[in-house]
């Protein structure tokens, strides 16, 4: 077995190591140099068209036929899609592995599996009149240049928004880049264009000049980390600068005259430039080191490296990372590295191997831990073996350790291995495995329709598998040739018993092949009802989603439905659809209310709730500024309740609304009073008012014409005159035989008023009241005396003494003559 | 090793207020803030307006208003998405600034507590969901209190028994569907009407769903979580009260301090807005709650002072629940307390650390002094207004009403009530007591009592009258719901429907025990001391699940039950559900719930039940007691009282839509425009 350390290179005090992971990529007729290739983050699937500007020999119509071709790294085609839709601006993937495609005039499709499905959405800010120029992508959004020098960013795909960036200047671009939001302190993309002698960063909403001489740039590259900014300058060097334009890092001078085709960064280190069959690796402080290939080489970037591609071979270069260097570094003593050494020498059945781990036995578990790791960075199967046996013996001598890591390692690289597999080609490192998630894995997987490996891998990691099953559904809908009866039983019978399966989705796939009665056969196995709304609506099976979504007890899907039903139906088949459903009634009763009388009105004739569309006249009524539309519509709602007669009360009531509306416009006419109009007031309160205004007859025909009980009428009327002030007017009163309401509320109300004096005219008055509650009254108005004389009339000998205890100057004595009075007719 | 932690409510408010800043920061810089009026006081009890001002928030403004200006190029829209209305406002407001203003707006709408189609399919009508970065802020239930979770929606009543829009039922079932996923099931869901029966179901039905949902949306990254699918440990049950089941107790006027508080000062979000003639101007330093609005400071903050009601004020914690007849004697003897306690210096003034221990206790002395002197000014008012003849009249009728005495002695009353031009809802509280409680009013009574109102109070009442039977509130007699003398027949009749279509009070009052004569007020042996005498029908419900002996004890009716019904232990009552009430809870109105929720996989269960074993049987439980459609403060006391009984064994969390007053009730059907020109 060769030594890990044979493919590694010394650049400066680094090693970089450079892994072959595949080998006969691509056919050896397909001329790369013709071609873009871009590749999907995290190792994803490559992608390549022909380039259009460059020179292609003919080959007969069929080969003209342009595509965009989608390989996985190890020069699988998985899909090819046909392209026919005009000249390609951009072509860029996202973290997700969706590909996204930029046309010349704006429009960017979005292809969200591997399967050449996709949703289209354009840029708009002019792209159409200008014409995009090109694109930069960064993992979940991209920067599109158009023709106008103009920047249009968009940062997510899922709800795309295309934003315009502050205005660049119009001058020439050279070359340009992007820092993504994530590692910008204004948390939005900034740009990084090349004109001139300088470089303009341009963010949302300013284009700040950065003033440099050294212009003009021919290539600009970012660090993955943002933190780093590679420049190729005119005169064949390379500079490494901060991203805030503060440092000058290093400096490198290619010393060839020709520019290179590409210059991207190796993870966060070093800057690889590659010319057409030539690639520069520089490291930190311009040390460099060179690479020279037989054919055209491809660079793909990516977080922790850089995948070189040509026809014939796929590499990873890439740091060496530090814990490999530390264990296999020519020469190391590291603890790790001795651990390696003595699972070796154990091999060997030599006494060393113990040795050795005496050696190291204070750092003992230090060292698993590197080799744990170690193994983690390994590609070749048969040292990731011999490091896990080594960190496998090396816990075996310590006494406590937490083999969690350890297991955890075990099973990754299982994983791992099984996806760098040529016929997956998904050749992830370590690192860019723990950055992507399993859960993204299993979803990539599913891209590339390897179901029984992600299936295997779901389980082997104890993830969900339902996802797997519906994709896998859906995808027999589409292609399967099978009658449609016996691809559902299948799916049923595969899928029976699995947890937690969302049918509508493999129904929604069905029906988008077109096959309706597959999609409602499968629709009825989805436990949820809300999510079979959409489709059913799709369907146009409306009363059934309406269904469903009462169903599900959702209001907003049922809204959702009517909505939809309203838009589609004429009114009246609306109402006889929700006629026998009364939440969905209930719902169009409750948001009519809100906007839509009218709607209202049509369903209350409709289904002849006479009482409902009176009352909705009536609000109308009262939403009337005017006196006399409001009589009408007061007759029109009166008049719909005519002829029934459990209504009468309600056309009685309604009557008598008009004649007080037109008998208060009279008093509005009479008593001319801007402020205080009647319009508008009961009966009660008219009353009120007109004998405050001491307009007690019109008061009186108020009383007659709506039958007011007498009761009522001298309530009204004593609060009135109080509200008045009118004593005289009370005095007068008091002086009548009979109250409909007796006399105590004359007292209690005066009183309120603070007129004692008066309030305590009415005291005598209240004959049907207890003699206590009479001495109590008087005690209220103060009058003491008149307290006493009423307890020696009621010979109430300790309602005098309580008084007697209240009473001061002259009233003590008069209070003493009453007790006395009392006294001797006692004894 | 209990995996189900219990129901902490600051856990919920620290995980609102993180989403609301995280969603905050997510928008890069200043930012105006537009908030529906309605989710202004809810959020305000989980962030202070300070903290919205660190994370970027530079004015806010009220949707309602729709006065938000161009001062920030970041506008950010905070509303709720179950009604149209909010959304065809943030419409048009979008456009109206796109239309007017000169800066290039970003716009973001949180959605409250979630993203709907048809907030979408608004805003795409109108044209602007493109530029729109819609977001969700899911808060559903809002710590008002450690032991009370409130969805704070203020239309609940009126959409669920008004419109009959379930939407609040539904936020309601999530929101409970939250707690279980954190909480584990509820081992046992319990209920009494029609609604609470729709929402188990409801509950049932999405946690059928749950496995659906959680594994598909797992693509997002979450781990499905699979204690949710186990009964909890820390949780026993769930109770769940229709309001529809118990509306005379809403009515009735709640005579502990904190309902005193709500009858006439009206307590919203755990705040009551009084004059400031009643309490004096506000202390200086508070001016974080007050200014809200910043951008207008509206004239009504100088009169109107907000006072702060919760348990963080010790002296109000005391005095809440309390009735308010023995307030007073409580203010007095803290008060003389106080004075002591300060008086106290004098004499520990001889050493210098005597003197610093005084010192250190001050800053305490000066905020129990401030509180008093705002509980002693609220009482106060308070008393001028139970002291008044109106109040004792309607305090009257509603005893005698509440006690079952023949309706028509109080209608001479209820008449010159009218005839005193005393507030509508007052007046309406009455009539709807006795025709909740009597199933209606005869025909003839009804229509005396409607012309005088219409008289007395106008026209458009006409339209408050369909309301209040649409609701259920004022409906007349009708030969066939005067059944209810023969509780057989309604029960057989809706035997279908699973309950009868109204309660037989008569009955009830008996066998539940509602009206107690004899109350200590100032040291309660019962739950009816909340209405000095009457015992809310919705407390007794809850009692007859976990106090089941307290309750057939103190019930002289169900004599013969405390010899049936076996000992309650603690362990032992939740799982008994309704037992030993059933021929109660027949002659309650709707259907009656009960069910057991047991996990999806047996050996789970059983493997935890063998972990609970041993020291399971001690453990505190909690009862979750949902009211669907609000909750009065009367009701909380009393649960405290009944939780106070049960401290160590169970505690009690009230959970509800929202709190609700007799007030609120009534208004909700009062319509509030008048034949007036304008």
């Amino acid at each position: 077995m060769s030594k890990p350390t044979a493919d590694w290179e010394r650049v400066g005090d680094r090693f970089y190591r450079k892994i072959q992971l595949y080998t006969a990529v691509f056919d050896q007729d397909l001329e790369l140099e013709n071609y873009v290739v871009v590749g999907a983050p995290y190792s994803g699937a490559v992608a390549i068209y022909r380039d259009e500007d460059k020179l292609q020999a003919y080959r007969g119509t069929q080969a003209a036929k342009s595509s965009i071709d989608l390989y996985s790294c190890a020069g699988k085609l998985i899909r090819r899609i046909n392209w026919d839709k005009g000249s390609i601006r951009g072509l860029g993937w996202s973290e997700d592995e969706k590909l996204l495609v930029v046309t010349n005039d704006g429009v960017v499709r979005c292809y969200y599996d591997l399967q050449g499905d996709f949703i289209p959405f354009t840029l708009g800010h002019g792209s159409e009149e200008h014409g995009v120029k090109a694109c930069r992508f960064w993992s979940s959004g991209f920067v599109a240049l158009l023709g106008n020098n103009q920047l249009v960013s968009v940062s997510r795909y899922d709800e795309p928004r295309p934003k315009l960036l502050a205005t660049p200047p119009a001058d020439e671009i050279v070359s340009w880049a992007l820092i993504p939001p994530a590692y910008t302190l204004s948390r939005s993309v900034e740009v990084l264009l090349a004109i001139g002698q300088t470089i303009h960063v341009v963010d949302a909403s300013e284009c700040e000049d950065r003033m440099l001489q050294n212009g003009p740039f021919k290539h600009i590259s970012v660090s993955p980390n943002g933190k780093f900014v590679a420049l190729y300058t005119d005169d064949a060097k390379v500079w490494v600068i901060s991203s805030d334009f503060q440092n000058r890092l290093s400096e490198y001078d290619s010393k060839v005259k020709t520019p290179p085709k590409d210059m991207q960064w190796c993870g966060n280190n070093s800057v690889v430039l590659a010319w057409e069959d030539e690639v520069h690796m520089v490291g930190p402080n311009g040390a460099a080191s060179k690479y020279y290939y037989n054919s055209w080489v491809h660079l793909i970037a990516d977080f922790d490296g850089i995948r070189l591609l040509t026809n014939d071979v796929c590499e990873f270069l890439q740091k060496v990372p530090d814990v490999t260097e530390e264990t296999f570094r020519l020469g190391s003593t590291s603890p790790a590295s001795v651990l390696l050494d003595a699972v070796d020498q154990l091999e060997k059945k030599s006494p060393k191997a113990d040795d050795n781990i005496q050696l190291i036995r204070p750092n003992l578990d230090e060292a698993v831990d590197i080799c744990v790791k170690a193994a983690g960075h390994e590609y070749n199967i048969h040292w990731q073996k011999q490091l896990l046996k080594a960190a496998s013996f090396g816990k075996s001598v310590l006494d406590l350790y937490n083999s969690d890591d350890f297991v955890d390692m075990c099973e990754n690289l299982r994983v791992l291995n099984a996806v760098r597999f040529y016929e997956i080609g998904l050749p992830l490192s370590y690192e860019q495995y723990l950055r992507l998630t399993p859960e993204s894995l299993v979803q990539r997987l599913l891209n590339r329709c390897e179901y029984l490996l992600a299936l295997r891998v779901s389980e082997y990691l104890r993830l969900p598998t339902n996802k797997i099953y519906v994709h896998w559904a859906s995808q027999k809908v589409r292609i399967s040739n099978e009658d449609e009866e016996s691809i559902c039983r299948l799916i049923v019978q595969k899928l029976k018993g699995k947890r937690g399966i969302s049918f509508g989705e493999i129904a929604r796939a069905a029906y988008d092949e077109g096959r309706g009665r597959l999609a409602t056969e499968l629709l009825n196995y989805e436990p949820q009802a809300g999510k079979q709304v959409p489709l059913l609506l799709n369907m146009e099976e409306d009363s059934i989603a309406l269904d469903k979504a009462i169903e599900s007890g959702d209001t907003d899907l049922v809204f959702h439905v009517l909505l939809h039903l309203k838009k589609k139906l004429p009114l009246a088949s609306l109402f006889r659809t929700i006629n026998s459903r009364p939440m969905a009634v209930a719902l169009v009763e409750s948001s009519a209310m809100d906007q839509d009388w009218e709607l209202l009105k049509d369903l209350y004739y409709q289904d002849d709730r006479r009482l409902d569309g009176s009352n909705l006249l009536l609000a109308e009524a009262l939403a009337q500024t005017e006196t006399t539309p409001k009589i009408e519509k007061l007759r029109m709602a009166a008049k719909l309740l005519q002829d029934s007669r459990e209504n009468a009360f309600q056309v009685k009531a309604i009557d008598e609304e008009q004649r007080l509306l037109r008998m208060q416009d009279a008093f509005d006419k009479d008593l001319a009073d801007q402020h205080n109009r009647f319009a508008g007031l009961s009966v009660n309160e008219t009353m009120f008012r007109l004998i405050k205004m001491g307009s007690a007859k019109r008061a009186q025909r108020v009383v007659s014409e709506f039958k007011v009980p007498e009761k009522t009428y001298w309530w009204v009327r004593l609060r009135a005159l109080v509200a008045k002030r009118d004593w005289h007017e009370l005095e007068e009163l008091s002086k009548t035989r009979k109250s409909a309401i007796g006399w105590e509320p004359f007292f209690e109300e005066i009183l309120g008023a603070g007129n004692a004096k008066l309030a305590s005219t009415f005291i005598p008055k209240c004959t049907t009241l207890p003699p206590a509650e009479r001495i109590e009254m008087w005690v209220k108005c103060g009058l003491l005396v008149r307290a006493g004389e009423e307890a020696l009339k009621a010979k109430d000998m300790n309602s005098l003494e309580v008084l007697r205890t209240k009473a001061t100057g002259s009233a003590v004595h008069e209070i003493d003559r009453l007790m006395a009075q009392l006294a001797p007719n006692k004894r | 090793m209990a995996p189900h932690a219990s129901i902490n409510t600051q856990d919920i408010a620290d995980k609102a207020r993180r989403d609301l800043l995280q969603l905050l920061e997510g928008v890069r810089g200043k930012k105006n803030l537009v908030i529906e009026k309605a989710l202004a006081g809810p959020v305000g009890l989980f962030v202070k307006f300070s903290t919205l001002q660190e994370y970027g928030v530079d004015r806010v403004f009220f949707l309602e208003n729709d006065n938000v200006d161009s001062s920030q190029r970041n506008v950010i829209f905070l509303s709720r998405a179950e009604k149209a209305k909010q959304a065809q406002s943030i419409a048009g407001q979008i456009k109206r600034l796109r239309r007017t203003g000169s800066t290039d707006h970003e716009f973001s709408v949180f959605w409250v507590p979630r993203r709907t189609l048809v907030c979408d399919q608004i805003l795409e009508e109108a044209g602007v969901l493109g530029e729109v970065n819609a977001l969700e802020f899911p808060v559903y239930f809002v710590p008002l209190e450690k032991d009370v979770l409130s969805l704070e929606l203020d239309d609940s009543f009126s959409d669920l028994y008004l419109r009959k829009d379930p939407a609040s039922m539904f936020l309601a079932a999530r929101a409970l569907m939250l707690l279980q996923q954190s909480h584990g099931l509820f081992p046992r869901i319990l209920g009494k009407g029609d609604n609470a029966k729709r929402l188990a179901d409801l509950l049932t039905r999405m946690r059928s769903e749950q496995d659906v949902t959680s594994s598909a949306d797992s693509s997002a990254g979450s781990i499905p979580s699979r204690l949710g699918l186990t009964p909890s440990m820390a949780i026993d049950s769930l109770i769940i009260i229709d309001r529809e089941i118990d509306l005379p107790t809403v009515l009735l006027t709640q005579l502990t301090y904190e309902g005193l508080i709500d009858e006439v000062f009206t307590v919203q979000n755990n705040q009551a807005e009084v004059d400031s003639s009643i309490v004096g101007a506000p202390p200086s330093q508070n001016t974080s709650s007050s200014s809200k609005d910043a951008s207008q400071p509206s004239k009504t903050s100088a009169l109107k002072r907000k006072i702060q009601l919760d348990s963080s004020d010790k002296l109000y914690a005391q005095l809440r629940d309390t009735n308010f007849a023995i307030v007073g004697g409580l203010l007095s003897k803290v008060a003389r307390r106080l004075q002591a306690d300060y008086e106290s210096r004098h004499k520990a003034n001889q050493t210098t650390s005597e003197l610093r221990d005084f010192v250190a206790k001050l800053p305490g002395y000066q905020a129990e002094q401030a509180s008093l002197k705002v509980h002693t000014s609220l009482a106060e008012e308070i008393m001028k207004h139970t002291r008044s003849d109106l109040f004792s009249r309607v305090l009257e009728v509603q005893q005698n009403l509440a006690a079952g005495s023949d309706p028509s002695i109080m209608h001479d009353n209820i008449e010159e009530l009218i005839a005193r031009d005393c507030p509508l809802t007052a007046v309406l509280r009455l009539l709807c007591l006795e025709s909740c409680i009597a199933n209606g009013l005869r025909p003839k009574d009804l229509d005396i009592f409607k012309r005088s109102i219409l008289h007395a109070y106008g026209h458009q009442h006409l339209l408050t009258f369909a309301a209040l039977e649409k609701i259920g509130l004022l409906t007349a007699r009708t030969t066939s719901a005067a059944g209810y003398l023969l509780p057989t027949a309604g029960s057989g009749g809706g035997a279908a429907g699973g309950g009868p279509r109204v309660t037989n009070y008569n009955a009830v009052r008996k066998t539940l025990k509602l009206i107690v004569d004899e109350v200590n007020e100032s040291d309660p042996n019962d739950i009816a001391y909340v209405f000095s005498g009457y015992a809310p029908l919705s407390v007794r419900l809850v009692q007859a699940v976990i106090q089941k002996t307290a309750l057939a004890q103190s019930s002289s009716a169900t004599r013969g039950l405390a010899a049936t019904a076996p000992p309650a232990s603690a362990a032992g009552t939740a799982s008994q559900g309704w037992t030993g009430f059933e021929s109660a809870l027949a002659s309650i109105r709707g259907a009656t719930v009960d069910e057991t929720q047991v996990g999806s996989s047996k050996d789970a269960m059983r493997a935890r039940s063998v972990l609970a074993g041993g020291g399971g049987a001690g453990q505190e439980k909690t009862t979750v007691v949902f009211f669907l459609g609000g909750v009065t403060f009367a009701e909380i006391a009393a649960l405290r009282f009944v939780a106070a009984r049960e401290e160590g064994r169970r505690r009690i969390v009230v959970a509800t839509t929202g709190i609700v007053a007799g007030d609120r009730v009534v208004g909700a059907a009062i319509e509030k425009r008048g034949f007036g020109a304008s």
